[in-house]
């Protein structure tokens, strides 16, 4: 069954590689929604419930990552969707406050497919295992 | 993971296409920086933008595998940071090492099809993380992040397949590589002496097929070791459009720099020596040749000058083109200012495009402290003929002028002609060897105590290379041959008793009891085990020498 994915990321590079990860394997097939911005990637969270992941960046201009993740949170917009933070480099005290900010995991750069299709993976187990 | 079995390593045109501008912006504006604070104009305020533009670099870098431009870009975040917490004190000299290291970051960004490494970039990375720790002593918060980013930077070296070598490691890499090449031609040359004089004999078909096989491992060995050597001549461009900015400001002018070729790649050790001239063509392009945006409009061209610098590599050689759109040579100038120096005289006729290439010309009324520190074409010209490399002038009044050089990818190995000359042997570098020619007795003649011949259907000098070498005079049955040597547009012949033939010789440094200096760029050791000296065609061509 096909699924949903969301990226949100000002690189278009990073885009690609998304683009790369899931035109492969287990993750070739699926729906893919891109945003380049923290706005434009909260609208597309709104209209699509049906999101199995996404996969936020953390740098952007223009409302970044913990800024989506907390209106999100205000807004209890979605909560069932999980949200990948992605950051270049962070201290422990970062993932910390972006699991608190309601990140559903982290994802540091640089990342290898493998690590994306772990946490596909996971996700779409977790929503198996809370709609069964 | 290194950049070669990443798995993203198909984006890499995606990588550079939006790593560069950002890598250009956040170069440029450092400059900014550093020129605003000079003139007390703040500043500043362009850091914070630059540090997100290296961020995106660095984690871009790090999920292409690009360990050293990731690194580069931290270092200079870092140093970013720093900069900030001091406000105004930079009493480090952060501010030095963040421009020096934007130019690096921009080289290694356009050069990272190649892996990114950059000539330059490994010591900046240890003076940065030097000054950027000194920077940073009592704020533990950095620090920390530092250390913590160090510790990942350290994984994700262990498992990279790229490594650095010191240049002086390749340097002796290829001087063993020479001495094989020599031990390889003698034992080619001691096989034809000894199957000469035995005929068939068992064995040495077989001697014979692994001689050359030896030869063909051997050329394939040189490949592979020139090959390392080689740098993208990007590192060298790279650089170009920020000096030049400042350059065109100074003079009140606007330029646009566009280069292509960027790829193409030259021996580093010819890259090193190549900067400075083609600055120095540069730098005059702008202050002599792009007229001022006034002028520029009055001509109706753009107000932006353009001026247009690309390589392309011809077997062997590498062919710089450096065109700009400005006002193009003034010959008429240039022939009354050859006059007054007495490089020509009134009536005579002359190539004013050779003429700016002469010794001590220059037109400039006063020398221009931009247009190159008192330093004339001349000495351009000099560097690139030193580099066993030609330059020509194409120019058109009002519309511009082109630069062409060519020059040798390599001046470790050197395709010669062998010649003999009173039982010694030489070698001429082939690049400068117009022609070999039978010495017929009545085709020389001797004009004003000069050997003169008739060549090509006009004279040139000729010299006999016995006592051009310091071995004898003339011996008594003559020559018979002469090599007519030819380099920016001088030509002259040198006779000699025999030619031998065709050789790759490797460079050898010079040995001073060797030969005369003035005519002898190094040594080289031939198959026979005989040192033979190299000529320097060039200056032989600049010099006056005896007849």
């Amino acid at each position: 069954m096909a699924h949903a994915f969301l990226f949100v990321d000002d690189s278009a590079l990073h885009h690609q590689m998304y683009r790369l990860i899931f035109s492969r394997g287990a993750l070739a097939g699926n729906t893919l929604y891109h945003a380049t911005n923290g706005r434009e990637g909260y609208a597309l969270l709104a209209q699509h419930p049906e999101l199995a992941l996404v996969f936020l960046d953390l740098n952007m201009p223009e409302m970044n990552g913990l800024e989506v993740l907390a209106r999100r949170a205000a807004e209890r917009l979605h909560p069932q969707v999980p949200i990948v933070l992605v950051t270049t480099e962070s201290t422990e005290d970062d993932e910390v406050r972006a699991r608190s900010a309601g990140a559903w995991d982290y994802l540091r750069k640089p990342f290898q497919p493998a690590d994306v299709e772990r946490l596909v993976a996971r996700a779409l187990a977790e929503a198996a295992g809370s709609a069964a | 993971m290194s950049a070669e079995d990443n798995a993203f390593r198909e984006l890499i045109d995606e990588y550079v296409v939006e790593c560069l501008p950002l890598a250009e912006r956040a170069a440029d504006a450092l400059v900014d920086v550093e020129r605003r604070r000079r003139a007390g104009t703040g500043g500043d305020e362009l850091l914070g933008p630059v540090k997100g533009w290296l961020h995106t670099v660095k984690g871009n870098s790090a999920m292409m595998g690009l360990t050293p431009i990731q690194e580069s870009a931290h270092a200079l975040e870092d140093l970013c940071a720093a900069l900030i917490e001091r406000g105004g004190d930079d009493g480090d000299g952060l501010l030095a090492l963040l421009v020096e290291g934007g130019g690096l970051l921009v080289d290694q960004v356009r050069g990272a099809a190649a892996g990114g490494t950059v000539e330059g970039a490994t010591g900046w990375l240890a003076r940065a993380a030097a000054a950027a720790r000194g920077a940073a002593n009592g704020n533990g918060k950095a620090a920390d992040r530092r250390r913590s980013e160090r510790r990942r930077g350290a994984e994700a070296d262990g498992a990279a397949n790229v490594v650095r070598v010191d240049f002086r490691r390749l340097d002796t890499l290829l001087e063993v590589l020479g001495e094989g090449l020599i031990e390889q031609a003698a034992v080619a040359e001691a096989y034809r002496r000894v199957a000469r004089r035995a005929g068939s004999t068992p064995g040495l078909p077989e001697l014979d097929h692994a001689i050359l096989a030896l030869e063909k491992t051997m050329k394939r060995l040189e490949g592979v070791v020139m090959e390392t050597r080689l740098l993208p001549i990007s590192s060298v461009f790279g650089r170009f459009p920020r000096l030049l900015r400042g350059v065109a400001e100074g003079v009140g002018k606007r330029v646009r720099l566009e280069t292509s070729g960027g790829e193409t790649a030259m021996d580093k050790a010819v890259l090193d020596r190549l900067g400075e001239p083609l600055l120095h063509l540069l730098t005059n392009a702008v202050v002599h040749g792009i007229e001022t945006p006034a002028e520029r409009r009055a001509a109706g061209k753009p107000d932006e000058g353009a001026l247009r610098l690309a390589a392309v590599s011809r077997s062997g050689r590498v062919a710089i083109e450096l065109a700009d759109d400005g006002r193009g040579l003034n010959e008429r100038r240039i022939l009354d200012r050859a006059v007054e120096l007495g490089l020509t005289s009134a009536g005579e006729e002359s190539d004013p495009h050779a003429l700016i290439f002469q010794p001590g010309f220059s037109t400039a009324d006063r020398v221009s402290e931009l247009a190159g520190r008192g330093v004339g074409l001349d000495v351009v010209a000099a560097a690139v003929r030193a580099l066993g490399g030609t330059i020509a002038v194409r120019s058109r009044p009002g519309e511009g002028s082109a630069f062409l050089l060519d020059i040798p990818l390599t001046l470790a190995i050197v395709r010669s002609l062998i010649v003999e000359v009173d039982q010694e042997r030489y070698a001429v570098p082939i690049a400068q060897v117009a022609a070999t020619v039978r010495a017929e007795p009545q085709a020389l003649h001797e004009i004003n105590h000069r050997g003169v011949a008739v060549w090509r259907g006009g004279l040139i000098q000729v010299t006999d290379g016995g006592a051009l070498l310091g071995t004898g005079a003339r011996s008594d049955r003559g020559r018979r041959f002469y090599v007519v040597i030819s380099s920016g547009g001088r030509r002259r012949g040198i006779l000699v008793d025999r030619l031998i033939g065709h050789q790759d010789v490797v460079v050898k440094g010079l040995d001073p009891s060797l030969g005369r200096p003035d005519v002898v760029s190094g040594t080289t050791i031939l198959g026979d085990g005989r040192v033979a000296c190299i000529l320097d065609p060039v200056r032989i061509l600049e010099q006056r020498v005896p007849a």
